[in-house]
């Protein structure tokens, strides 16, 4: 199987891709996730303020068959949420990496870096099979 | 783990297998969503091999299996499938079940594959003083379902006999290499063949060169719950008796005696199935199911996102008094509160003949 792993973002162990930019961070599901969901059919994300945990869960993703939580990488306050995969989850399969779901002003940006790099994650893939 | 017979077809068409009653079966394919299409406006087929298969023969096959079950076994027609529940004494559900009434002195029954066992013993503790046999032949049969309203006119580009394609529905007949019946469990048109293992290769290597739709037990769930057919160990337990669960017209009153007659005939119901479906959100099962005074009244049993329909569809087990005295449920989806809607029919009117 080829994995589709950018090499610009950071990763979790749940399958959440995750970038910083000006002590933002930017989460979204990876290629891989969407692909072992299968059809993604409803997301449900939190409303902006909310604070969040690292490692608590944020929100679901749904298939026709199955429910399963999103992870948060960092902790901090959800500042936007992307209401079009709210519309348009089907988003999430077709461009796992453009489908962002929350953006988090990060309390500890130390927590960003110990996120797997895009090398650690294609190994962790290969050993989830 | 149990391996179908066409396991590697399976693994070559990229499907994902999970496991199901000891079974590693497929689950998906490609997309759930052109699977239950395929099967709703063309033609899909689902490897169902895991069913378990006895076979009841002799004299008093039928003599045995109208004691044996509540539905009229030995008053319908020979070539007719039945479906029936089989019960206990008290009239809990031990399995639902389709007879197949292959000839006056042999019948084959096809039962779910978690309850293989536990039926078989059921079904033995009842033999004793028929005159008839009864063997489970499960490992020797493969079962093929061909669904969807194109199944006609693809079993002929294959050649298949007119006699069997002019089956009525829940009609089947017996031939050298295979048993097939109208039946199926996704409301639509088609025909279910059971055959030895090698008899399978070769059907379902046929069917993908007419590029029918290989479909899986997630397409195939969709599909029963949009026609509200029940599913044993959901809708259907050892907990609850027909009555509680919309099956009242399997048992027939008029039969001298049957397992559970005299318990059924007694019985109050206490719990009854109902049908809803939401604007929003997509209900599973176990979620709580609330009145419009927003108490409690009983959980989810199946439920999905409708392919057809494209919202949250649900069969839930709810308290009778509680639900009778409703007009609005919900259903608490995580911490919130979703408005449900009672509906009498089914979400979805297949297309069987």
């Amino acid at each position: 199987m080829s994995l589709n792993i950018p090499k610009n973002l950071k990763y979790t162990t749940d399958h959440e891709w995750a970038k910083l930019e000006n002590g933002i961070v930017t989460v979204g599901i990876t290629d891989f996730a969407q692909s072992s969901l299968g059809d993604i059919v409803f997301v449900e994300l939190p409303e902006v303020g909310t604070k969040i945990e690292k490692g608590t869960s944020f929100g679901v993703v749904e298939s026709i068959k199955s429910v399963s939580d999103l992870y948060s990488p960092v902790t901090g306050e959800v500042v936007e949420k992307n209401s079009d995969l709210e519309s348009s989850p089907e988003q999430c399969n077709s461009e796992a990496y453009n489908s962002w779901m929350i953006k988090i002003k990060v309390a500890k940006p130390d927590q960003f870096e110990e996120l797997m790099a895009p090398s650690a994650y294609e190994e962790y893939c290969q050993n989830s099979h | 783990m149990n391996k179908v017979t066409l396991y590697d077809s399976h693994k070559k068409l990229n499907a994902k297998f999970a496991p199901f009653a000891g079974w590693d079966m497929p689950i998906q394919y490609q997309n759930v969503k052109d699977e239950v299409l395929a099967v709703r406006n063309a033609v899909g087929v689902f490897d169902v091999s895991h069913m378990g298969e006895f076979f009841v023969e002799g004299p008093d096959t039928y003599a045995f299996l109208d004691y044996l079950l509540p539905n009229d076994i030995s008053g319908a027609a020979m070539g007719k499938a039945i479906y029936s529940p089989l019960c206990r004494e008290d009239g809990s559900i031990v399995d639902d079940l389709i007879v197949y009434k292959l000839d006056a002195e042999k019948a084959l029954v096809c039962v779910n594959a978690s309850n293989i066992e536990k039926d078989f013993l059921w079904f033995q503790k009842f033999l004793k003083g028929y005159n008839c046999t009864l063997t489970n032949q499960s490992d020797k049969y493969s079962l093929l379902a061909i669904q969807g309203p194109h199944t006609i006119q693809t079993l002929k580009k294959l050649g298949w006999d007119d006699a069997d394609l002019g089956l009525e529905y829940y009609a089947c007949i017996e031939r050298a290499d295979y048993i097939i019946a109208r039946t199926g469990y996704t409301g639509e048109d088609g025909f279910e063949i059971f055959c030895s293992h090698q008899f399978v290769q070769e059907l379902w290597d046929k069917l993908m060169e007419l590029n029918v739709k290989p479909c899986g037990l997630a397409a195939r769930d969709v599909l029963r719950l949009e026609v509200c057919y029940p599913l044993y160990g959901h809708e259907l337990s050892d907990e609850v008796t027909p009555l509680d669960s919309a099956l009242k017209w399997t048992i027939k009153s008029q039969k001298n005696s049957y397992v559970g007659k005299e318990a059924l005939e007694k019985y109050k119901p206490k719990s009854k199935l109902i049908k809803l479906t939401l604007e929003k959100g997509i209900p599973r099962a176990d979620y709580n199911v609330l009145n419009d005074k927003q108490e409690v009244i009983g959980k989810v049993t199946s439920g999905t996102l409708s392919i057809i329909l494209n919202q949250g569809i649900a069969i839930a087990r709810v308290d009778l008094a509680k639900a009778n005295q409703s007009s609005l449920f919900y259903v608490a989806i995580r911490d919130k509160l979703y408005e449900a809607k009672e509906t009498k029919k089914p979400f979805v009117t297949g297309g069987h003949l």
